[in-house]
């Protein structure tokens, strides 16, 4: 067996230790996932995870790396790669998920981005930004050039907010409470029934609106299911 | 995978429609039963049955949807527009009673776009049109459900000849939970299968090929 | 969610595997794995303990609760009682489909497993539809799920969420007054 790896291992570890924001590589991976399928449930577009994907992407270089020194054949290197394939897996489907949204919502989502105060944090990260921009420009475009234009003067624009559906942020959706949180209040769906508060107790699993408890999702408190 | 390159538009269900929804754009073309309330000046080629110039108040014809929402104004009486008979009290009344006897792709098939629709036009009738709205895809949606989650690998097509088109999007998605599920259980999930979309693209290629 | 995507998440649960070769610790990003000995249990992720199996690498000893006199009881109890019992994992169904079709010679009785298991699934989707009707039609706002199992949310994810949101809407229609459903210009 070759050396090279059981060093690496302990290499990452030290890495990640000497920064501030101390996160070991299991938390880095767990905080993917949870904001994979956050992602993926949630009806409207997420803040953004890019410090995660850059350290998830810094780790899987670093290891790609060092098994670029390994033997061929080495039992432990293939366990590896079949580590870092799932990493990618859920990597890629957490981006892809964003993309997705971001073609769905375009412009509410760039409409936020305008509204955002300075120093509050983007929704979107650069290369999404960019990737929403193109996206509108080119609907646009592509509108314009198979309608559009042909139409009377007065008629060659079309509002994309009021075109293109808001995210329902009504929605139900499925989670399952990471901690606690009281006097959660759920509203009526009808005029004969009263509001009422419920308890989310850690590790039981509901199904609600997601207006209701969408402040959890982003700070972490439920997990989407 | 449930992951597509293409996402439709969804209809937008209720008082709203999706400007880019195909189906909402189909819905626009339901023709409602209308009356004019004032003259439409130098219009009397559009209504084949009279000589006349103008079409004259009071005239009774057919307008697509979209054209009698922009007409109808609340304030100033341009057109009035009459209540598709399943939406009025006798349709009502036999929907209150059962939902599930009717076939409401013959009766819409936009019933529940439609009735929502409906709403823009101001009528005495309009909270019962959109309780009985409510209350009809209440009553209906067990057996949506039951037959979208039971119907594996059969022909579906009696299940759904008389659901209305939002009721055929949920059977939908009913049958493509089911029906992923099963493939995983079997084992297909598993199997690589070519993209439908490389398959269309040979099928055309080979078309281009043929003279 | 596609099922093999749940099928993944399950793939992470721990299994303890006896081994046939021994190997030392491997320092993977998530988490240390072995040393390995042969002979000596150990525990890794079902995605690796698969792998192993496939390459005749090592044995996979059964979860506990993957044996027929637990899952009969189990089976009863879900049939007796109206609301969902626990599960003995939150991918029992995943794990079930996984150790069985890879590693059936590990499992006594593993035809016997399998249906038990498909019959307590097949109990608790018929109480799952049932409680997505009352949901429905008592117009709930809120539902308590828990023991319900990722798999089976998602067998009805998408036909109960897009329900409730069809049903929203033509609550919404109820009241008028909204400033909603005003006519609209592109």
């Amino acid at each position: 067996m070759s050396d090279a790896l059981s060093e690496d291992g302990s290499d990452i570890n030290q890495d990640d230790s000497r920064e501030e924001d101390v996160m070991t590589p299991v938390e880095l991976i767990a905080k993917l996932e949870e904001a994979w399928l956050n992602e993926k449930f949630s009806p409207e577009l997420l803040e953004n995870k890019s410090e995660v994907v850059e350290c998830v992407m810094e780790q899987l270089t670093h290891m790609e790396a060092n098994l670029q020194r390994v033997k061929k054949g080495d039992a432990k290197a293939s366990i590896h790669r079949m580590e870092i394939d799932r990493i990618r897996f859920v990597l890629s489907s957490y981006l892809r998920s964003r993309l997705q949204k971001i073609e769905k919502f375009f412009p509410h989502v760039l409409e936020k981005e305008k509204s955002r105060r300075e120093g509050d944090t983007s929704l979107l990260s650069p290369e999404e930004f960019a990737f929403a921009k193109e996206y509108y420009t080119n609907t646009e475009s592509y509108l314009k050039a198979v309608a559009l234009k042909r139409m009377p003067p007065n008629l060659q624009t079309v509002d994309m907010l009021k075109a293109v559906p808001e995210p329902c942020l009504d929605s139900f959706v499925f989670l399952r409470v990471k901690e606690r949180q009281e006097n959660i209040l759920v509203e009526p769906e009808t005029d004969d029934q009263r509001e009422y508060v419920v308890d989310l107790d850690e590790d039981s699993q509901h199904l609600m609106r997601y207006r209701t408890i969408a402040p959890f999702v982003s700070s972490g408190a439920v997990q989407l299911i | 995978m449930d992951t597509q390159s293409y996402l439709p538009v969804q209809p937008g269900v209720g008082m709203e429609e999706n400007f880019l929804s195909l189906d909402d754009i189909l819905l626009s073309h339901e023709r409602l039963p209308a009356r004019t309330e004032c003259t439409f000046p130098r219009l009397g080629f559009l209504e084949k049955t009279t000589d006349s110039q103008d079409i004259t108040e009071g005239t009774k014809m057919e307008l697509p949807l979209w054209l009698s929402k922009g007409l109808y104004e609340r304030k100033r009486r341009v057109l009035s527009v009459e209540l598709p008979k399943v939406y009025r009290e006798g349709w009502r009344t036999i929907f209150k009673a059962d939902p599930n006897v009717v076939d409401l792709h013959k009766m819409g098939p936009y019933y529940y776009g439609l009735g929502s629709q409906m709403l823009h036009f101001d009528s005495p009738e309009n909270p019962e049109i959109a309780q009985t709205l409510l209350q009809t895809f209440i009553g209906r949606f067990r057996r949506i459900m039951d037959s979208s989650q039971n119907a594996y690998n059969e022909d579906t097509s009696v299940l759904v000849e008389h659901l209305d088109c939002l009721e055929k999007t949920l059977f939908r998605s009913g049958q493509s939970g089911l029906n992923s599920f099963q493939s995983w259980e079997k084992g297909q999930a598993s199997q690589l299968t070519a993209s439908s979309l490389v398959l269309n693209y040979r099928k055309r290629k080979m078309t281009d090929i043929q003279p | 969610m596609d099922p093999s995507e749940v099928e993944f998440l399950a793939e992470k649960e721990i299994v303890k595997i006896i081994p046939n070769f021994s190997l030392d610790k491997i320092y993977l990003i998530g988490g240390d794995l072995g040393p390995f000995n042969p002979g000596l249990q150990v525990d890794v992720p079902v995605w690796l303990a698969l792998n192993l199996k496939q390459r005749q690498k090592c044995r996979i000893v059964p979860p506990e609760w993957m044996d027929v006199d637990k899952l009969e009881e189990m089976r009863d109890l879900e049939r007796r009682e109206d609301a969902f019992t626990p599960v003995p994992s939150p991918y029992y169904m995943e794990l079930t489909k996984l150790l069985l079709n890879y590693a059936s010679d590990n499992i006594p009785k593993a035809d016997e497993i399998r249906t038990l298991v498909k019959d307590i699934w097949d109990t608790r989707i018929a109480k799952l539809r049932l409680s997505a009707d009352s949901f429905i039609s008592q117009m709930e706002a809120h539902a308590k799920l828990d023991n319900l199992t990722l798999m089976e949310i998602n067998t009805i994810r998408s036909f109960l969420l897009d329900s409730l949101n069809c049903m929203y809407k033509l609550r919404s229609n109820l009241q008028p007054g909204s400033s909603k459903g005003q006519l609209t210009d592109y």
